[in-house]
């Protein structure tokens, strides 16, 4: 794991310095709550329904146990005792008071942790996918990338008002988990002719209007990537709208100028602009990817563990996959159990899964952004006795990429921006379908949740999208079908009319009804039926019986 | 108002022309002009070797080469909101596309929280309220000159 340096170290503290006199300032009245915004959302802090806010970067989705112990501590003394992980890799605390936060911040720098532009206008944490460096068909792990990427965005002098927020993805293999295409600007490590470099795609994001990223460059040289984004984010610092808030992504501006005349702009400026100093070489990237070795794991012949427990069977099918290292295995957690809001985690739960990692997964946990959690380095072995202790945490459940996955923005329970709840909407789902086996009959789904247009839960990507809406102050939600955030990404489109919350999981069945009955076999997932069989049938199924009734 | 130029303090010797239909005779030392009346002007400043300062508005930062902002002593970038992030890109604009060695200063609603920001990126100088000046030095205080871009 990457480990901070003295300049890292320095650089933290002296911004929890810098927080704290502009809290102090705002709390003598020197600044303005106009002037204050920008300034606590560059630290994470947000003024939510009930409460400010507080969003920690994970950068990249890596925890350390010591990490996690201070995630739990924070959540306990300043906090109600538990923690919200998010789609973009961070941890969202909802109570905690303003005059703490510097405090707060304080403890986090003591273990590299920091809330730095995870919110704001500016280039926001930089995530990447959740199983980098433990896959066989990588090309090369995208962690020391994001880490290069996370330096070089942290304070940037110029691009900290930009005219919106920033998103920036990476990944190392074809298989896209950290939903790339949805990305301001999304980079995919390539090979060509031998030579490893980026292939770069652009204007992807979800919000009001959803957009997949266009590529703007087939193959870019490693040691130019930062010339390169600064070469992006000045044409869009430049070029991007201020005029109106909701036309202010880069999604915008390239849709507006077209990705020909983006691209033209962008490298204009890459030829005339890039700057030496900001070509990365060879012993700069040597020495970042020496935070990133493995552990020391020996390939053994190990299997896994056999028990007659059934659900033990159920989650060793579910949420267990193989390590590239022979013998080891990669651990899912599922925070996604029955009746809980996903992604939340107790400070309870938060110790224990400390101390599994520090017993069986060399001290590592990820973040994905399904908002679930890896133990990244599992020994067959001990497979079975990891799960008897993330039983009694409530940490087991065997859900992972069903339909009780749900991904779920905080909605009205939390959001002043929502137009519904979508926490209870996920529940109820997770009740109906509480069952193993029926959900394993179902396969591959992804359902994501929104309680707004802003589109936290990713609903337009979602295999079964939903978006909470507000009809004459009635909760309505309105069903997109056959959206996908992996690497072939798609917007979900709207089925029809919005369903009453009564009515919702009814009109789910109806669509899983449909998905049955035009499904070949096993592997024939609710996305490639989607994809073979379009829209209207499901369409059909699911509006017009009644009106044939009638 | 105070001139800052990094802890120093200063006076303000430029002011804006206010007889707008004279230019030509008005213009003088320390005359700040607007981006057209410095292409209609330019020629003047070149040939009565004087220093005047070009003004832009944080939401008009354009240039074209032929405008020659080089031969300019100074240019003053007028920021509408702190909130408006452009005038960063066109300071390194102009002094990397542009070519521009003179006095570039910002003025208008900053923050003392973007001090450092402005420096970085090729601004010299700040006009700010004088009750206002402690705790835009205290901000420059604090910064220990670490950063991890270039
Ligand atoms: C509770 C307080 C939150 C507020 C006020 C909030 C606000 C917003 C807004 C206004 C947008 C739309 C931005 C745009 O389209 O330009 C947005 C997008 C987004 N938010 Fe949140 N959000 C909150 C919580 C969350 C949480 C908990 C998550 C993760 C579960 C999240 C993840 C995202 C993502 C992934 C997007 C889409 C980014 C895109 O447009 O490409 N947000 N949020
Ligand atoms: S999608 Fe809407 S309701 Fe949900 S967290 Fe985002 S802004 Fe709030």
């Amino acid at each position: 794991m990457y480990k901070y340096s003295d300049t890292d170290k320095k650089i933290i503290a002296s911004r929890v310095k810098q927080f704290e006199n502009q809290v102090n300032r705002r709390l003598e009245g020197k600044l303005t709550e106009e002037e204050f915004k920008p300034l606590r959302l560059m630290n994470g802090l947000y003024l939510q329904l009930h409460a400010y806010m507080l969003r920690v970067a994970i950068p990249y989705g890596e925890l350390s146990s010591k990490q996690l112990r201070k995630i739990a501590f924070i959540a306990d003394k300043y906090d109600r005792g538990y923690g919200h992980f998010t789609t973009r890799q961070n941890i969202q605390f909802n109570w905690p008071k303003l005059l703490d936060i510097p405090e707060i911040l304080h403890e986090l720098s003591l273990v590299d942790m920091h809330a730095i532009q995870t919110s704001g206008n500016c280039i926001r944490n930089i995530s990447s996918d959740h199983l980098a460096g433990l896959t066989l068909n990588e090309i090369e792990d995208p962690r020391p990338w994001c880490e290069i990427i996370r330096k070089w965005s942290t304070f940037h002098p110029e691009f900290s008002f930009l005219p919106r927020k920033f998103k920036i993805a990476v990944i190392g293999c074809t298989k896209d988990r950290a939903a790339m295409m949805v990305h301001d600007i999304g980079l995919r490590i390539i090979k060509r002719k031998n030579q490893v470099g980026f292939e770069i795609f652009v204007g992807g994001g979800q919000g009001r209007t959803p957009i997949i990223g266009k590529k703007i460059r087939d193959f870019l040289p490693k040691k130019d990537i930062l010339n390169y984004l600064e070469a992006i984010l000045t044409t869009y610092n430049q070029e991007g709208r201020r005029d109106n808030i909701y036309k202010a992504r880069i999604k915008i501006l390239v849709k507006e100028l077209g990705i020909e005349k983006f691209r033209s702009l962008v490298e204009e400026n890459f030829s005339k602009l890039s700057n030496k100093e900001l070509e990365i070489d060879d012993k700069s990237i040597k020495e970042i990817f020496g935070f990133f070795r493995l552990p020391p794991l020996k390939p053994n012949t190990n299997q896994m563990p056999f028990k007659k427990n059934q659900e033990y069977q159920y989650w060793i099918n579910q949420n267990v996959i193989p390590h590239k290292i022979q013998g080891y295995s990669i651990v899912q957690i599922s925070l996604k159990a029955p009746k809980k809001p996903p992604g939340d985690a107790t400070s309870n739960q938060m110790r224990a899964l400390a101390e599994i990692s520090d017993k069986f997964s060399f001290s590592e946990i990820r973040v994905t952004h399904e908002q679930n959690l890896v133990l990244p380095h599992v020994s067959n072995k001990e497979l079975f006795n990891l799960w008897n202790q993330l039983k009694i945490q409530n940490l087991a459940t065997p859900n992972l990429g069903l339909i009780t996955d749900t991904i779920c923005c905080p909605g009205m329970d939390y959001c002043a921006l929502a137009t519904a709840r979508s926490i209870p909407i996920s529940q109820k789902i997770s009740s109906h379908f509480n069952n193993y086996l029926k959900q394993e009959e179902i396969g591959n789904l992804k359902i994501k949740i929104s309680g707004c247009i802003n589109a936290c839960g990713h609903h337009h990507v979602g295999n079964i999208g939903i978006l909470g809406l507000d009809r004459k102050g009635q909760e309505f939600y309105q069903i997109t079908l056959g959206g996908s955030a992996k690497e072939d990404a798609a917007i979900g489109e709207i089925v029809g009319p919005s369903f009453s919350k009564n009515d919702l999981i009814d009109a789910i069945e109806k669509i899983l009804n449909t998905y049955k009955k035009h499904k070949i076999n096993k592997s024939d997932d609710f996305l490639s039926v989607f994809r073979r069989i379009g829209i209207k049938e499901f369409k059909k199924d699911l509006y017009d019986n009644f009106t044939k009734k009638a | 108002m105070i001139i800052l130029q990094k802890k120093h303090e200063h006076k303000n010797h430029y002011k804006q022309i206010i007889e707008q239909d004279f230019l030509e005779e008005n213009i003088r030392n320390g005359s700040i002009l607007s981006i057209s009346q410095w292409r209609e002007a330019k020629h003047i400043v070149q040939e009565q070797k004087i220093d005047v300062a070009v003004e832009f508005s944080s939401n008009a930062c354009s240039l074209s080469d032929k405008d020659e902002i080089s031969k300019a002593a100074m240019v003053q970038i007028n920021f509408e909101t702190f909130k408006d992030g452009r005038p960063f890109t066109f300071a390194k604009m102009l002094r990397k596309k542009h070519n521009f060695k003179g006095e570039l200063r910002a003025t208008g609603h900053v923050l003392p929280d973007q001090f450092i920001f402005l420096i970085r990126c090729g601004f010299d100088s700040v006009e700010i309220k004088e009750e206002d000046r402690d705790i835009w030095l205290e901000l420059l205080e604090i910064d220990e000159g670490l950063y991890y871009q270039p």
